[in-house]
């Protein structure tokens, strides 16, 4: 037995237990929307038939559509208002020394960790105060004015690899900055825009307790919100049209992340281990 | 050149700075005020209160509670992952075959959102159809379905292992970034030295991550103090209040029981302590970047 095929079975064998309680929770999700509705309440494993139309009763028994079209409505928004934002202060920390550079780090990152959890209550009078409560705009604003302190720290982090050179190329060719900038220097920058957009955006898609805060009126939830208020305080629940909107409200997006992760891992690595 | 906006770097770092510093700054100010006055259940100010509202949350057993079970919670959450994920990185950092497909099922929990994940988890571990309790008894180890969420007993703990496992793949991920800057010739000296495994995991990997395994520790101690849709999407801190924590807390002072004054208080409190949590990690990450 080769070295390699030894060390796979030591490796897979330790990591088994691991990946059982990982996996658990996604068959249980997968195995429950498929189950028939007489047969969700009974605790076996396997389904008699696969039900597949549990994804097309979910859509109006869930209240599936509005809310979904609220959850992309909130997370394109809130990205776009923090990218508008962001772009141009990434620029500037990363191709100008300027007193006040460091400090507008720092700042960027102390506010990076506060959560919006424990300014809760303040955000909500806030949004009283703008007169947007059970609005999804309040949630944009909300959410894309803590997004920029991330996105910022993010592009900043990847701008660094973009050459100066192109940009001083351009200016010595007679360019004016503005020009360099759109003609030469976006161009490059659209990759770690993008990449940052979409981390933006799944935050936004996955955020709870703000939106659970503003959000009291079901034209206004977004998706999960709309799946808690079918589980909480309930005594019947619909656990299969549950657990097929949690399914297709999860996987696109799960799926995007995981193919993507690692540069989030980069982007982070660079703008705060090292 | 002339001068335009886009050379000049106030200009540019303007707006992204206002919208940030807004959003903390404006919340925070009102929080201060209102946890220093008398406040009605509809948010209206009745004067100054002084230390009223603050004395009140630690005189509250509720808020005792919550603050001790906040304690097990985060240190829970936070040694919990970190004992899992060193040996998780140190094995995915291997050659071995499927190890990208490893890779990506260990940061599986990291895709989903923490609601999602804590509905399927609140209906797998439901008493009477939970597949958990159903699972167990396929493979003998239990005999009698276990109400999981029905006593804070076995509430909590399943809460803080939710916990543990949403936050391993963050974790490791931080690890084999650590595990990928040290050099083979380093491990490749001390096997010539003869040096057992252990000894170079020890001499060698642990000092050399030490800076990771900091960043970590304190990174997860912010995120897992502020984790609220585990708890609240299972339990919504019940039964009686007994799966608690802080931040569950302050969301029913605050919306549930209309204690504006007190959960304004406690806002101010937790504020600081994220702070100085904070400040410790962006110390941390400073220093490693000058090095």
């Amino acid at each position: 037995m080769s070295a390699k095929l030894k060390r796979t079975i030591v490796a897979w064998a330790l990591l088994s237990p691991l990946i059982v309680l990982i996996v658990f929770p996604f068959a249980v999700m997968f195995i429950t929307a498929i189950k028939p509705a007489q047969e969700v309440l009974r605790p076996t494993w396997w389904p008699s038939e696969v039900a597949w139309r549990n994804f097309i009763d979910m859509w109006p028994a869930t209240n599936f559509g509005p809310a979904l079209w609220n959850s992309i409505y909130v997370a394109v928004l809130s990205t776009v208002l923090a990218l508008i934002a962001s772009v141009p202060a990434a620029y500037a920390l990363n191709r100008y020394r300027f007193s006040g550079r460091g400090l507008f780090r720092q700042f960027l990152l102390v506010s990076q960790m506060l959560s919006p959890m424990v300014l809760v209550i303040g955000l909500f009078r806030l949004v009283v105060w703008l007169g947007l409560l059970d609005n999804v705009n309040s949630v944009v604003f909300v959410y894309g004015a803590f997004a920029v302190a991330f996105t910022v720290l993010m592009l900043q982090s990847y701008f660094a690899t973009i050459p100066r050179d192109l940009e001083e190329a351009a200016w010595v060719e007679g360019a004016s900055a503005w020009k360099a900038l759109v003609i030469v220097f976006l161009p490059l920058a659209i990759p770690a825009i993008t990449v940052t957009a979409i981390f933006s955006f799944i935050n936004a898609w996955n955020e709870f307790v703000i939106a659970l805060t503003m959000l009291r009126r079901q034209e206004s939830y977004t998706l999960p919100i709309q799946i808690f208020s079918l589980v909480a305080g309930r005594y019947t629940v619909e656990w299969h049209h549950v657990m097929a909107a949690t399914f297709v409200a999860t996987i696109p997006v799960a799926i995007v992340f995981a193919w993507l992760q690692r540069y989030l891992v980069r982007g982070l690595a660079i703008g705060a281990v090292k | 050149m002339t001068r335009s906006p886009v050379t000049n770097p106030y200009l540019l770092v303007l707006p992204g700075f206002l919208l940030a510093a807004f959003i903390i700054l404006w919340p925070l100010y009102q929080l201060g005020t209102i946890s220093l006055s008398e406040v009605n259940r509809f948010g209206q100010l009745r004067g100054f209160a002084g230390l009223d509202n603050y004395i009140a949350v630690f005189t509250d057993p509720d808020f005792l509670g919550a603050l001790w079970r906040t304690l097990v919670w985060t240190v829970g959450i936070v040694f919990g992952s970190l004992i899992i994920s060193v040996p998780v990185a140190l094995i995915l950092n291997e050659d071995f075959y499927g190890r990208s497909l490893a890779r990506v099922i260990v940061m599986l929990p990291w895709a989903v959102s923490l609601t999602m994940t804590a509905i399927v988890w609140r209906w797998a571990l439901n008493g009477e159809s939970g597949m958990l309790n159903s699972g167990l008894q396929a493979i003998g180890i239990i005999d009698t379905n276990i109400q999981w969420l029905a006593r804070a007993s076995t509430a909590f703990p399943v809460q803080i292992l939710i916990g543990v496992l949403v936050t391993i793949p963050f974790t490791t991920t931080i690890f084999l970034g650590g595990l990928s800057s040290i050099s083979d010739d380093l491990y490749e000296a001390a096997r010539l030295e003869g040096a057992s495994r252990w000894q170079a995991f020890r001499q060698i990997t642990l000092p050399l991550i030490r800076p990771f395994l900091n960043i970590s520790i304190v990174l997860n101690m912010i995120y897992v103090f502020n984790s609220f849709p585990i708890i609240w999407a299972t339990t919504q801190g019940g039964p009686a209040n007994s799966t608690d924590i802080l931040v569950t807390y302050l969301y029913k002072l605050g919306f549930r029981f209309g204690k504006l004054g007190e959960a304004s208080a406690l806002s101010v409190m937790m504020f600081a302590l994220l702070l100085i949590f904070t400040i410790t990690y962006v110390a941390l990450a400073m220093r490693s970047e000058r090095q």
